[in-house]
């Protein structure tokens, strides 16, 4: 069975319709990229698969594992196992960065019937991943996001990923605001929780990510719906090329 | 609706004991209302010196003369109260034996609920707790240890025997009878609360606590709590408060007393739980405290910290009067209103010595139908040369059907110091919402995790045994809050 | 007539009202009567009254003021000489509240009257809440209506002069200024004395501002060193208007500036801003209101003082946010620096918020000047009484910069710089 299944969804935010119809099937282990203009629901489309609200979706249907994603509220889904690493992190003013993470395991052990997280156990995990991203020790006490530069954001994405260790993980637009060193330290984390019992989403604007994650599929959303889906060439077309082709296509 | 309605219940009771007051002094409640006698029966029942009497009378006499001049300036709206309706005395008729396990299944569900029997915690922890519960005192742990060590901890009713110099000496230097409505009422009825002498020197080594509870119907508790530190000693107290659940209001107006010599630092931290009511605004504690500070010694340092998350009405400013020079008062606050709760509270920071120092930081969280008021004084005298004052006010609002307000007064008359004032009012984004939410957290989870985030800088302050309760009281006051 | 128990003895009684001129017609002496029955039974504030708990008036009390329009030895031929001519500008002169042909010029664009608009008179500055409109309101004498229609591109600027004779009088005038949906008008107003008997000018202003309409007002209160200024203006704003408001306090023996807003229509935006500069006995009081009553509304303001001698600065300033009233911005700083020993700064900012999704803050400073701040320019080879006054201006000059009309900006930093330079010249003698 596929890990997720996006059909035929429309979705709109007040009269406006943003997306037009995906159709989109990631099966365990695959990496798809969507790629595509500004403005054309990429981020729609990540906010409505993880529960934000302000969306409405007018047709179509998401599944999880099989599972009505829909009918799960946002918490609910990040413990079915849907994971979003956001363009703009959020900052938690006083709310420590490893206060944060094991709240988030535990809400995840809860639901899975495990016990909670035995606190030595916690910071030992948190310590082994922390080095492999390049984090600095004491970033975990500092409150969450809250005056970290962009790269400390997105490697804190990464390592809150790899805790929860997601079925589907989302990308959205990761790469913006990272340097080369950055990117390839993320990128690093993320490959290193490719598997055959996951699924990545990787949403970008620029081909430069999929240099390092390396996708299986490559889709073009343009205007809300899918004009165009590949391999991994794809991409490269894309950069030498730009989207006109497509937008041009799809109006 | 007066602040203690009669029920059927209390109407047999008061037959009861309508007798028993004139013959029967060994009664464990005197009658409803207010008058010389009650007074006088309080005192008798205390075995007070006739010393004590006079300062009683003193104050009910000219609390007679305020006549119905209760303060009216805070942001506060209740009934008129009857305070002829309510018991001004009420003793647990096995006083002397009550344990601490005497609590109610009520409030030890809460406890399970937040995960630490308080109790237990406390005795394990090595707090040395003093049990108040309604009007008189009654077990105080550690007492030998304590005592060993030349701290003396114990009820101020037992100290007005043992150690009369010294509450003579202080009692009502702080806070006179004469201050407000409340600590007037309450120096003419005060039943009893705790007193604590630190010799100089001496850092107490372990934290003095003291745990309340209003657990008779229609009464009204009145303690007092007197604390002493003398030159360059160290004491730390913490003050726990709860009250079972009762449609009836129930007045609490405490007064405290802090006195700080040279080089002295008191700590005193209070997490107030009183019954707040229930969502529709019945019920609760009506609390009328009146808590202040003598920074009297050089580099004396008194820091109040409160978690207040209970009680229908709260009127507290728990204050520090900088005296000696080089003193500091420092006042941390998290005040959490839920349904039909008011808080008006702040501090007050009087600076009279040089280069005294004040910090306040306060939390202000309203939910619900609720109202939440930060009103605080910063004075700076004309003598206070280089006196600093930081103070941020900060209100985070829950819903749309509930009110923040600061309202700050800052007077100064010294042109070397330097006072600073910010304040701000935000609300739970709705980005940390869901960012929360993204990684599995439920809606009250994460308003419990941002709203502990919002009170870090305070709840940092208390000792770690309360700290940890405080966190959970926090995310337990506002549930259904948001949804 | 005696006051009723526990109110101060003052000078507003009836024989004041009798000597006070009839009303020009019954609407206006019904008017009176109303505000006096508001006004004598409360007096004038006591410092029980928490609006007035900083600001006491048991001096002012005591002063035996009769009403200007009583005197009749007061001689008032020219505008003041320090009065400085705005360029562009028309002038309006009032003597002791009433409008003088004889000295003011034509203005075009501006409807002027000195009948009373009453579709504003009454209705913006509240006599219960506001005790000196209620005094206002109890002795009015001279009524100003401006009216305007269209963007007038002539700014007036609007000259009161104090004026006693043998006696201490005091006035009331009341100006009324209703901007038209999306009209526009620049409006300077001088308050000034000559030297004499002491005067009290109570001025009450009603603005009304129309869609879409925009207002600038720039207020500078110069009062003799024993003379009264208590003033009240109230302000109501509709869809999209704009009010921008400065005001100075520079001196007299007491005065306050009182001014509310109230937000009506979404979209409204104020700006109010201050500064003032206090010696001797003065004492100045900026007290402001702010009442965001609908949503989408923005309001913003920064008051700074400086004060030396034995004065008093006082800043009051509430902003309310009514229920419903979401996405407000409101915004509130004061901040005082002292010259030497001896002045006293009170204040009291204060938020009441009834809406959840705002953005509201307020800040309060005070303090002296930065010694490292001087010690920097010492190091450059400024000298210490040269940088005293950089620093001074350069901190008042926060608020001033906030003045969008650049030659009234240049006027009223002229007149700070002007206080600052006798100051210091008096520090020297």
């Amino acid at each position: 069975m596929a890990l997720l299944e996006i059909k035929n969804l429309h979705v709109s935010v007040g009269d406006r319709e943003i997306l037009k119809g995906i159709t989109l099937t990631l099966n365990g282990g695959e990496v798809h990229a969507i790629m595509g203009p500004n403005g054309t629901g990429k981020s729609t489309l990540s906010n409505v698969i993880a529960g934000r609200e302000g969306y409405t979706v007018t047709q179509g249907e998401v599944l999880l594992d099989g599972k009505d994603v829909f009918a799960m509220a946002a918490d609910e889904r990040a413990r079915a196992g849907i994971f979003l690493a956001f363009q703009y992190p959020v900052e938690i003013p006083g709310v420590s960065t490893s206060s944060f993470l094991k709240t988030a395991i535990n809400a995840k052990r809860r639901a899975e019937g495990h016990k909670e997280i035995d606190a030595m156990e916690f910071l030992k995990l948190v310590k082994a991943k922390t080095k492999e991203l390049g984090m600095a020790d004491d970033m975990i006490k500092r409150p969450l996001n809250v005056g970290f530069s962009g790269g400390e954001k997105k490697r804190a994405e990464v390592l809150q990923m790899t805790l929860l260790e997601p079925r589907v993980a989302i990308l959205d637009e990761t790469d913006s605001g990272l340097d080369i060193d950055a990117l390839k330290v993320v990128s690093d984390g993320v490959n290193a929780l490719r598997s055959k019992d996951r699924a990545f989403l990787v949403i970008t604007h620029y081909q430069r990510l999929l240099d390092y994650i390396v996708p299986d599929h490559v889709h073009v959303l343009v205007n809300g719906r899918i004009a165009v889906s590949g391999g991994k060439e794809l991409a490269l077309e894309l950069e030498a090329e730009g989207y006109a082709k497509y937008q041009g296509a799809a109006a | 609706m007066a602040v203690t309605r009669e029920t059927a219940a209390t109407v047999k009771e008061i037959e009861q004991y309508k007798y028993g007051f004139v013959t029967d002094i060994e009664s464990d409640k005197a009658p409803k209302g207010l008058s010389e006698d009650i007074i006088r029966f309080i005192s008798a029942k205390k075995n007070e010196p006739e010393w004590m009497l006079e300062g009683r009378l003193k104050a009910y006499r000219y609390w007679l003369e305020l006549g119905d001049q209760e303060p009216d300036w805070a942001k506060l709206h209740y009934p008129k109260i009857d305070y002829q309706d309510a018991y001004y005395y009420a003793a647990p008729k096995k006083a002397a034996l009550a344990s601490l396990d005497e609590v109610d299944p009520k409030l030890l569900e809460t406890y399970k609920k937040l995960g630490i029997p308080l109790l237990e915690q406390q005795m394990l922890a090595g707090v040395a707790v003093d049990a108040v519960f309604d009007s008189v005192s009654v077990a105080t742990t550690y007492k030998k240890k304590l005592e060993e060590m030349g701290v003396i901890f114990m009820p101020i009713s037992e100290a007005v025997h043992k150690h009369p110099e010294l509450v003579k000496k202080y009692l009502g230097s702080v806070v006179p009878y004469s201050d407000n409505f409340f600590a007037t009422l309450n120096a003419a009825v005060f039943t009893d609360g705790s007193f604590v002498y630190i010799p100089k020197g001496l850092r107490c080594p372990m934290e003095l606590s003291t745990y309340f509870r209003i657990n008779e119907k229609n009464t009204g508790q009145f303690e007092r709590t007197l604390i002493i530190a003398d030159e360059g000693s160290y004491v730390s107290y913490l003050e726990g408060c709860t009250a079972p659940q009762r449609d009836e209001n129930q007045l609490h107006a405490a007064v405290v007393e802090l006195i700080a010599l040279d080089d002295a630092e008191i700590k005193y931290s209070t997490v107030q739980n009183w019954y707040p009511g229930d969502a529709q605004g019945r019920g609760g504690i009506y609390n009328f405290v009146t808590k202040r500070a003598a920074c009297r010694g050089r580099n004396s340092k008194v820091m109040w910290t409160q978690v207040e998350t209970g009680s229908a009405i709260t009127w507290k400013y728990p204050s520090c009067i900088l005296q000696g020079d080089n003193s500091s008062g420092e006042f941390y606050s998290v005040a959490i209103t839920n349904n039909h709760q008011q808080a008006d509270t702040g501090t007050k920071m009087i600076h009279l010595g040089k280069n005294t120092k004040s910090k306040i930081i306060s939390k202000g969280i309203s939910a619900g139908h609720a109202d939440n008021t930060y009103r605080g004084l910063v004075r700076i005298g004309a003598k206070a040369d280089n006196a600093r004052n930081y103070t941020q006010c900060d209100s985070l609002l829950i819903g749309s059907t509930c009110g923040a307000h600061t309202v700050p007064y800052i007077e100064t008359k010294n042109p070397t110091a330097r006072t600073e004032h910010e304040a701000t009012t935000s609300k739970i984004s709705e980005d940390q919402l869901f960012y929360c939410r993204q990684r599995g957290m439920t809606q009250e989870e994460a308003v419990s995790l941002i709203v502990n985030g919002f009170c870090k800088e305070v709840l940092q302050t208390l000792p770690m045994e309360f700290a940890v309760e405080a966190q959970k009281l926090v995310g337990i006051s506002l549930e259904g809050s948001v949804g | 007539m005696k006051p009723a128990a526990g109110l101060m003895e003052h000078p507003f009684g009836a024989d004041y009202a009798r000597r006070t001129p009839a009303p020009a017609d019954a609407m206006l002496a019904a008017f009176r009567d109303q505000a006096r029955s508001v006004f004598e039974p409360q007096g004038l504030p006591g410092p029980k009254n928490e609006a007035w708990r900083f600001t006491p008036l048991r001096a002012l009390a005591k002063v035996p003021f009769i009403p200007a329009a009583a005197a009749d030895d007061v001689d008032v031929t020219a505008v003041p000489a320090p009065v400085a001519v705005l360029p562009g500008a028309a002038r309006l002169v009032l003597v002791n509240g009433v409008y003088r042909a004889d000295l003011s010029d034509k203005i075009e664009g501006v409807e002027i009257s000195t009948a009373s608009d009453r579709s504003l008179l009454g209705h913006i500055a509240t006599m219960a809440s506001v005790p000196m409109a209620a005094l206002n309101a109890s002795f009015m004498g001279a009524v100003l209506s401006l009216k305007v229609t269209k963007a007038a591109t002539t700014p007036v600027h609007l000259i009161s002069v104090a004026a006693a004779g043998s006696q201490p009088v005091a006035f009331h005038p009341r100006l009324l200024i209703n901007i038209a949906p999306g009209a526009a008008l620049t409006l300077v107003e001088t308050h000034c004395g000559l030297p004499g008997q002491a005067t009290l000018a109570n001025p009450v202003t009603e603005i009304r501002l129309g869609e879409g309409a925009q207002l600038k007002r720039y207020v500078q209160v110069a009062e003799q060193s024993d003379s009264f200024h208590l003033a009240a203006t109230g302000i109501a704003l509709a869809k999209d208007s704009r009010f921008e408001g400065f005001h100075t306090g520079l001196g007299g023996a007491l005065v306050r500036q009182e001014i509310a807003a109230v937000m009506h229509g979404t979209g409204a935006h104020l700006e109010l801003h201050g500064a003032y500069a206090l010696d001797g006995h003065s004492h100045h009081d900026f007290t402001t209101s702010i009442d965001h009553h609908v949503p989408g509304c923005s309001s913003n303001q920064v008051f700074k003082g400086v004060v030396g001698g034995e004065s008093r600065g006082v800043y009051q300033g509430r902003i309310h946010v009514a229920r419903d009233a979401q996405k407000t911005d409101a915004r509130q700083l004061h901040k005082a620096l002292f010259l030497e020993r001896g002045p006293q700064i009170d204040c009291k900012p204060e938020l009441e918020i009834y809406a959840d999704d705002v953005q509201c803050a307020h800040g309060a400073a005070t303090g002296e000047i930065d010694a490292d701040h001087l010690f920097f320019l010492a190091a450059r080879g400024i000298d210490p009484a040269t940088a005293r006054m950089l620093l001074v201006e350069a901190f008042l000059a926060d608020a001033t910069e906030r003045i969008s009309e650049e030659t009234v900006r240049a006027a009223f930093t002229r007149d700070i710089q002007g206080w600052l330079s006798r100051r210091s010249l008096k520090a020297a003698a």
